[in-house]
Order: structure tokens, then C-alpha cells, then sequence
């Protein structure tokens, strides 16, 4: 058994130093945050006011009894599962027919990616512009073509406002899942597929046993990361329909800024972000099981 | 060992993005004295200037005084950070946390009553003494007076009216309505979608327009939003009959995506002559230059609404944008010697002019100096503005016709009407249950803030 010193000897202290800044960085720029904000939620952190008084669990009493928090969460958890639903049908089929073209992927691959490339800003307002009632082209469109007898308002029809801007969160997030899906599928060996062909497996005992068997550990990496961002998603949705209209599209990042910065109660807007951290984490932690489980499957 | 310091990494990561916002705590400056400006002591020093005039000419000529003052005063910098109204808040209430507010800027009433409950800003006195007390109107100095201490100086006055196309109602052999009975009509009968639609009722989440609409309903009516001892007024008579008459408008005449409609779509919408009727200041006269200078001919202004035509006439909503001076300034001297600057005759008008119409003078006297009146765009829309000016000399910021108060900006920045209105337009609640629970939620946010 080592001891210690012997161990401390082993240690490449150039490479420590070399990587200190960026430990640094990390520590001021997420550690900190991350426990004043634990610490202002058990205070009464105002935005203007700078008296601070300890309020234990009332902030979390005050957030777990508003109504309002339950609309929030349960639009936040649809929010996220129908995007990350269709992002991931979307890309994968795009992934699978981008990787079958034999010539000038690259073009439309770059074609593909333009929603990535855009600020929410303008996603938003031009989105925005395409449904207005009004003047848009969408619904002028729909009407000019016998579809609809008169313009509907996406944003403001409760039939259609969730279902659009979920569509909207398809569209600029799908590239992203059909580039990373892309590049799986160009490392699985082609001789592989033939091997299958040899042995007489079907087109769909090929697809799953070798296409979805190479690419679900990307597949995974992606839904986790895409469910935390999608969760704290705020600018988008924000934008487009502030949460409304009746806050049928509020979300907790919506309600959290609604809280913080429209009513200035910033503890109780850092206890909505420490119940979100404690939901992220739990999903997290559910899909960390299932990477480790198809990875003790692959070995 | 790997697996749980991705973990702890990627559970850093999404708590960053709300966490980030909190910001830090530091405890305010604890102030610097009132100097009143003598005019033979030499200025010395560096003061910051804060300004929501992001518009050209505005922009210009905040520049233009800024040199003009460094150039009478040698030995002075003032440096400016022009920002959006939207982004001001922002700024000055994040600054004043961490010390970064400037010495000397722009502010909308609202906001001086929250920068006078957070001690941010000092007594001004000296500088409308110096100036002239007597030249102001009562009414913008108002606002921003606590205790005979005057917080605040008018820079500027604007106030809502309703704008119309002539063209349209001549078309229709309309005459301009006086009640709120004879705009509906009006509004219905010219009502032809999708070409042009009688008016917008917007109620979009984020600003306060369906709040001002009911206001215009409501103070016509000699009543408040707000009550004299500071609880929100929805469930009164006249409120009520407000918001059914703007759900009765939304369903028959305006464009059904005005539920969602900000500032900007609502007035996008009359600049494109896709709306008969529309409420909002002199500044509208501007936006349709720019936008169809063909339409600049068909626009007039009347005043706001009345229930019954021989109603007294109320003073409705008025926007008086003043400057405010910083506690934390190091030179309150200078900041106040270049506020009092603003005011030299030649000048004012010059920041007058460059919205001509859009900005009325907060002074008397400059109100009726022909020179200010020797305008193009003044001289053209002679009668809009002399509605404007009688508009603003009655009315008062929402929910501050009894004093300024901290409520008057839960009101206007919360929502809770705007949602009132989209939870009977779109859920069918009855109107007086709505009334009733925004009436409470608006209570209890004006609890949660004392």
C-alpha cells in the first residue's frame, strides 16, 4: 500500500498549475452563485431593499403554496418532454437520411444547423411576426388557401399557443440532436451492416441491434443535457409569449424571473431555483443509471 | 468517481443559469450631503449621466449638453450610458446593490417612488428654486415630493389621448366619438377584418396596457385603480363596467392576437393603418411619420372617452419623465448645476423639438413661448397638441392620484390586470370573480413590498 507522501510524490504539480485558472474560474463563476443562492433562500433577499433578515422555510412555504408554482412546473415538465420528443425524432430522422446522402451532406448539413446559429432574439420576433393574426404570413396563409375562414392567432388561441411554441423549440433544437446523431452514425463500421446482411438479419434487426446500439450512448449524453437546458430554458418562451396568455405557457424559469425581478423578492425566487436544482438533479440522476446500465450491457 | 463529478458539474451548470441572477449583497452608501450649486464656485470633477434617449435626436442633443456644460465648466467630465427604458430598471436596481448607479439620470415616476423607499436619491430643491419654482406645473412636481422635499425635476410631460383616422370616419360619416358608448359604435362599424379592424385591446403579459385601458375607463368615471388608503379598486362600479366594456371590444372589434400585444404591436398596428382608433401620447405622431408619412395627414387626436358627454371631465393618465440626482454621486453639486443646465431656455426647447409634439414642456412659460410653438410639426398638428396639453395638466401616473406610491408600480409592472383580462377572455371566468381574485393577488403583492 502507498502512503500518502509517496502519493503526493506521484502528482504532476505543472499540470495542477496549469489547470488552477480554469479551477478558479469555475469556482467563482459556478460555486459561488450556487450557494449565495441556497443562502438567500432562507433569507428575506430583496432586489432594491439591502436589509437581509433570516426567513428559514418561509420562502419555500410561500413558492409550495402559490398555485401559481404547480401551473408553472407542470407546463415546465411539458415543456421539456414535448421538445425533447420531437428534437429527438426530428434530428435522428434527419440524422439518418443526411447520413444516406451520398453527395452534398455537408451543404445541407450546414443548411440544417442556420436554427442553432440564431439568437433567441431573433427566433423570436421573427417567429412571432410569421404567426401575428394580423399581418403574419402563417395565418393569411392558411386563410388564402381555404384551410382556416378566418386568421387564427397561435399565440393567443389556447388550442394552439403550447403546441406552437413547442413546435418553434423543435425547430431551433433539433440540429443540434441530427449533427451529434451524425457523427455516431458515421463511426459505426460499415462491415458490421454487412456482416448482418450475411447472416440474413432484417433491415430492422440491423437498425436496432447495430444503428441505435452504436448511437445510444450519444443519444443519452444529448436527452440529458437538452432536458437541463430546455428546463431553464427562459429567453425563448419569455420573448415569444412572456408565459401567457394566461399563464397557459409560464414556466419555472418564467415564474422564478416573475418573482425576482418583477415582485423584487429575490430569496423567494432562489428558493424556486434550489426546488428546480433538487428536480434536475433527481432526473439526472435517473438518467445516469440508464447510461451506466447500456454501458455494463455494451462491455 | 468520474460519473458523480459529471454530476456535481452538470447539476453546477443548470443552477448557474437562475442562481446567476441573484447577484451580490452590499449594503448601500450611506449618502452624501444636498450642496445647493453656487454659480461662482468652480465645478470640479467626474459625474456619470444615465439616459433612457436612445432615439437620435434625443440622443444628440443629451450629447450636445453634455459638451456644452464641459465646455463652460473646464475642469468637468460627464461622461453618458445611454439605455433602453427596459433595460434602466434593470440596470439601476442591480447597480444600486453593488454601488455601480450613476451621479445623475433620467428615471419614469414610478420608479422615483421606488429609488425614495430604497434611499437612493436626495433632495433637489435648490435646483427648482433656481430655476423657478413658479415656471413648473403643480402636478409633475407632485409626483416626486415627499415631505416638501422635491425628489424629482420634470424634464418632460406626455399624456394619453385617444388618436383617430379621419379618413375613416369620413368614409364611415362618423362623427369623433365623446363616450365610450359612441367608440364602440364607431369601432364596430368600421370594424372590417383582416383590413382594418375599429381598435386594438391589447392585454399582452409584460406591460401594462390592458391596465391603462381599464384606467382610462375607470378614471372617466371619477373612480381610482388605486384607493386614497393604497388597496387595489377592481370590484367598484365603474371597474367592473370597465372591464366588460373592454372583453364586449376585444370580442367585437379588435384583432383576437391582441391578447398577447405589447406596446410595440399595439402601435405597430396603428402606424400600419390597420386600426381606426388607438390610445397612447404625441409621440404616435412620430411613429406614423416614419413609418407611412402617408397616413400622417389622416391622424387627429381627441380626448379620452367619457361615460356620459356631459361628465365633468376628468384628468385621465399623464407621464411627467424627470431627473433624478443620486445619492451616491461624489459631485452632487455637479450633477445638479448640469440638471439646472437642461433648462436654459435655448436648450429645452432644442430637447423639445427633437420629438416635437411627443415631449410638452414642463414649464408654463415654455409652453406659450412662441418659440416653441414655431414648429412644423407642432404648428400642423396644432389641435392634437392643445388636447395633449390639457390632457396633462389634469391628469396623474396610474395610481398615483392621490400621492406617489409604491403600489402605482405593482400595478403597472405585475400583470395581474393584463391576466385578469386574458382569464376572462380565454377561461370565461365570470368578470366580477376575476375582478375579485386579481383584486386580492394585487393586495397581497402590495403587502409583500411594504
Amino acid at each position: 500500500m502507498r502512503t500518502i507522501s509517496e502519493k503526493y510524490k506521484k502528482i504532476n504539480k505543472t499540470g495542477l498549475l496549469f489547470i488552477l485558472p480554469a479551477v478558479l474560474i469555475v469556482v467563482l463563476l459556478l460555486i459561488y452563485p450556487i450557494f449565495s443562492s441556497i443562502y438567500f433562500s432562507f433569507t428575506s433577499k430583496h432586489l432594491i431593499k439591502t436589509r437581509i433578515d433570516w426567513v428559514w422555510l418561509d420562502n419555500f412555504k410561500f413558492v409550495l403554496t402559490n398555485p401559481d408554482f404547480y401551473v408553472a412546473f407542470y407546463n415546465s415538465i411539458k415543456w421539456t418532454g414535448l421538445s425533447i420528443v420531437g428534437q429527438l425524432l426530428i434530428g435522428f430522422a434527419t440524422a439518418l437520411a443526411l447520413n444516406k446522402i451520398p453527395k452534398y451532406s455537408g451543404f445541407f448539413r450546414i443548411l440544417l444547423i442556420i436554427p442553432w446559429a440564431f439568437p433567441a432574439i431573433v427566433i423570436a420576433f421573427t417567429w412571432k411576426w410569421i404567426f401575428n393574426d394580423v399581418y403574419g404570413f402563417m395565418p393569411n396563409l392558411l386563410t388564402a388557401i381555404g384551410m382556416t375562414n378566418q386568421n387564427i392567432n397561435f399565440f393567443a388561441d389556447p388550442n394552439f399557443v403550447f403546441g406552437t411554441v413547442v413546435f418553434i423549440n423543435i425547430w431551433f433544437g433539433s440540429p443540434l440532436f441530427m449533427v451529434n446523431i451524425l457523427s455516431a452514425l458515421k463511426t459505426i463500421p460499415s462491415e458490421q451492416y454487412e456482416a448482418a446482411f450475411m447472416d440474413g438479419a432484417s433491415a430492422w434487426q440491423s437498425f436496432w441491434s447495430i444503428t441505435i446500439r452504436h448511437i445510444r450512448g450519444v443519444i443519452g449524453l444529448l436527452l440529458v443535457l437538452r432536458t437541463i437546458w430546455i428546463f431553464n430554458n427562459f429567453d425563448l418562451l419569455y420573448l415569444i409569449t412572456g408565459g401567457g396568455p394566461s399563464n397557459l405557457t409560464m414556466t419555472l424559469p418564467i415564474f422564478a424571473f416573475k418573482v425576482g425581478w418583477g415582485m423584487k423578492q429575490l430569496g423567494v425566487a432562489s428558493a424556486i431555483t434550489v426546488i428546480l436544482l433538487l428536480f434536475l438533479l433527481g432526473i439526472c440522476l435517473l438518467f445516469f443509471k440508464l447510461l451506466t446500465k447500456w454501458e455494463r450491457d455494451d462491455r | 468517481m468520474k460519473r458523480k463529478l459529471a454530476l456535481i458539474l452538470i447539476a453546477c451548470m443548470m443552477f448557474s443559469v437562475t442562481a446567476c441572477s441573484t447577484g451580490t449583497e452590499t449594503k448601500s452608501d450611506s449618502g452624501t450631503a444636498t450642496e445647493v450649486p453656487s454659480k461662482d464656485k468652480e465645478l470640479n470633477g467626474e459625474i456619470v449621466l444615465w439616459h433612457s434617449f436612445t432615439q437620435g435626436p434625443r440622443n444628440e442633443f443629451m450629447k450636445e449638453a453634455a459638451d456644452s456644460f464641459m465646455k463652460a465648466h473646464p475642469n468637468v467630465k460627464v461622461t453618458i450610458e445611454t439605455f433602453a427604458w427596459s433595460e434602466f430598471y434593470t440596470k439601476w436596481t442591480t447597480g444600486l446593490q453593488s454601488g455601480q448607479v450613476p451621479d445623475v439620470s433620467t428615471a419614469l415616476p414610478n420608479h422615483v417612488v421606488e429609488m425614495l423607499d430604497a434611499d437612493a436619491i436626495i433632495p433637489i430643491n435648490d435646483v427648482i428654486d433656481n430655476i423657478g419654482r413658479d415656471r413648473f406645473y403643480e402636478a409633475p412636481l407632485k409626483e416626486g415630493t415627499v415631505d416638501d422635499n422635491n425628489y424629482s425635476i420634470p424634464l418632460y410631460s406626455h399624456a394619453q389621448v385617444m388618436w383617430y383616422r379621419k379618413d375613416l370616419l369620413a368614409k364611415a360619416g362618423l362623427e369623433v366619438p365623446k363616450t365610450w358608448d359612441e367608440l364602440f359604435e364607431a369601432s364596430k362599424k368600421i370594424n372590417n377584418p383582416e383590413d382594418v379592424y375599429g381598435l386594438s385591446v391589447p392585454m399582452g403579459l409584460g406591460d401594462l396596457l390592458a391596465t391603462r385601458f381599464l384606467n382610462f375607463y375607470v378614471r372617466s368615471a371619477g373612480e381610482t385603480l388605486i384607493t386614497e388608503d393604497g388597496k387595489a379598486n377592481l370590484t367598484s362600479k365603474a371597474a367592473i363596467d370597465g372591464i366588460n366594456y373592454w372583453v364586449k371590444m376585444y370580442k367585437e372589434v379588435s384583432p383576437k392576437g391582441s391578447l398577447n400585444f405589447k406596446t410595440l404591436d399595439q402601435s405597430t398596428l396603428f402606424y400600419q393603418g390597420k386600426t381606426a382608433f388607438d390610445f397612447n401620447s404625441g409621440f404616435h405622431i412620430g411613429g406614423v411619420e416614419t413609418n407611412s408619412p402617408a397616413l400622417l395627414d389622416q391622424i387627429d387626436a381627441a380626448p379620452i372617452p367619457k361615460i356620459n358627454a356631459g361628465d365633468e371631465t376628468q384628468g385621465i393618465e399623464t407621464s411627467n419623465i424627470p431627473m433624478v440626482v443620486w445619492k451616491q454621486s461624489k459631485h452632487p453639486e455637479i450633477a445638479k448645476a448640469f440638471v439646472e443646465s437642461l433648462y436654459e431656455k435655448e436648450k429645452y426647447i432644442k430637447f423639445l423639438h427633437s420629438v416635437p409634439a411627443g415631449m410638452l414642456p414642463a414649464m408654463k412659460d415654455i409652453a406659450e413661448d412662441p418659440e416653441f410653438l414655431n414648429n412644423p410639426t407642432i404648428q400642423k398638428f396644432s389641435a392634437a397638441v392643445k388636447v395633449i396639453s390639457e390632457a396633462v395638466d389634469k391628469g396623474t401616473a396610474i395610481g398615483m392620484e392621490y400621492k406617489p406610491s409604491i403600489e402605482a408600480g405593482i400595478i403597472t409592472s405585475q400583470s395581474v390586470i393584463e391576466e385578469m383580462f386574458q382569464n376572462i377572455v380565454l377561461k370565461n371566468e365570470s368578470v366580477e370573480s376575476a375582478a375579485k381574485v386579481a383584486e386580492k393577488k394585487l393586495d397581497d403583492l402590495f403587502k409583500l413590498a411594504q
